[in-house]
């Protein structure tokens, strides 16, 4: 039994990596279509040479950071992290993408050879079911992650100013045009983490709050009118959707935290019920 | 083809070698007196590309974020490198050390490595093995899409 759950798992996590790194995100594919600034027709071959050959997107085929929904009925024999740490190996090891992780962070950066380790947060939940979202991260659009340490007493104003700036000066470099998360409220580290889980939102999600939605369409305007354009040559938009997730904070706190994803937008979902 | 006579904000398709190399092979190029291998009139692209299916030239492959390696252009053009080609703008000092060392930098575009690679007709590895895909190597390609960003006259397309 318990070799049958985990092996449905696998196979179901290690089809959807190999469909983000390879096959184009169907919601941006329209985008692609209508560019036709610089690069344009290689922009529009690559994604067909991928379909058809199963060579990366990219070759940069990132960490994979996993958020798992983990129902407190679902029963796996082993921990989540070692199960998806050999789902990335058995990917990474097997198609024809690169190892982008090294072991020691500082001093030897030698490389894993195996794209080791996964990055997984764990979101326990009630029910009987596992539902897995996830980012093929490249180092590109991860340089970007930022995290801001407002004052308490900061205006919606002063979160557009802090998240257009800072895509106004480095977001060129991350290969727009990009998804922008934004982590608002928690704790430092949980700002950062729901950046992150805003980034697997559909871009034609929003805030549940009618205010925090207009702030979301309010931030992409103001990146939009920054005029990066496609690969950053001013051509077309520069930002697909922002999406904000929010969380109670201290009385003394505003974390506003930023991550971006690239043009290509590699995530998925796998929903597995127990 | 003489990229250095070409003009910011030219397109071109390139045919010739390039020389791949991006941050680790350069940290450890910064070690030596004398570079280990000739770089004279060479273009360094900044790359690190993925594996090769059997029976291909390359993996998938294109360009890196160049801003992480200007604190080593000045050591590229002091090894004789002519040009540097990667992805997205870069620091002032690079448009000043192009225009003080005749270099140039072009762009290539990003995230559309499978689309590349059917541009490399060759491949092979130089130096650094140890270093996997950062290791330093050397291309064939044919008609690779580059966009000239910072001139010989230091004129940038940012």
């Amino acid at each position: 039994m318990k070799n049958k759950i985990e092996s449905m798992l696998k196979e179901m996590v290690k089809k959807a990596i190999i469909h983000a790194n390879t096959q184009i995100n169907e919601e941006i594919e329209p985008f692609i279509e209508q560019y036709n600034g610089p690069f344009s027709t290689v922009l529009k071959d690559n994604y067909h040479i991928s379909r058809s050959t199963g060579l990366p997107l990219c070759q940069d085929t990132g960490m994979v950071e996993f958020f798992c929904y983990l129902g407190v009925d679902y029963r796996l024999k082993r921990p989540l992290q070692a199960i998806l740490d050999e789902v990335v190996s058995e990917v990474y090891m097997s198609s024809p993408y690169r190892y982008s992780t090294v072991d020691d962070p500082l001093f030897e950066r030698k490389n894993r050879m195996d794209n080791t380790p996964a990055i997984v947060h764990m979101i326990s939940c009630s029910g009987n079911s596992l539902a897995i979202r996830f980012l093929i991260k490249g180092g590109g659009s991860e340089n970007l992650s930022r995290l801001f340490m407002l004052s308490p007493s900061a205006a919606k104003e002063d979160v557009i100013d802090r998240v257009v700036e800072h895509i106004a000066e480095a977001g060129a470099r991350s290969c727009p045009p990009l998804k922008v998360g934004i982590g608002l409220g928690g704790t430092s580290e949980k700002a950062m983490v729901l950046s992150k889980l805003a980034l697997t939102s559909s871009i034609y999600t929003h805030h549940q709050d009618p205010r925090y939605a207009s702030l979301e369409e309010e931030i992409r305007e103001r990146i939009n009118d920054l005029n990066i354009g496609f690969q950053g040559l001013g051509s077309s938009i520069s930002c697909y959707s922002v999406h904000i997730l929010t969380h109670p904070t201290h009385i003394a706190t505003l974390p506003l935290a930023v991550s971006v994803d690239c043009y290509l937008c590699r995530t998925g979902i796998v929903i597995i019920e127990g | 083809m003489k990229v250095e006579l070409r003009k910011a904000g030219e397109s071109i398709l390139y045919s010739g070698e390039m020389i791949i190399m991006r941050d680790a092979a350069q940290k450890r190029l910064s070690a030596y007196e004398k570079c280990p291998l000739d770089l004279k009139g060479k273009i360094v692209f900044y790359a690190g590309p993925a594996k090769t299916f059997p029976g291909d030239a390359i993996g998938a492959i294109g360009p890196t974020t160049s801003a992480r390696m200007d604190c080593y252009l000045e050591m590229l053009f002091k090894f004789g490198v002519c040009a540097t080609v990667g992805k997205g703008r870069r620091s002032k000092i690079v448009a000043d050390l192009c225009q003080f060392y005749h270099g140039v930098y072009l762009i290539a575009p990003s995230g559309c490595a499978a689309a590349l690679s059917k541009c490399v007709i060759r491949h092979e590895v130089l130096l650094f093995e140890d270093l996997q895909s950062e290791a330093i190597q050397r291309i064939e390609v044919k008609d690779f899409p580059l966009v000239v960003a910072v001139d010989t006259n230091g004129s940038q397309l940012f």
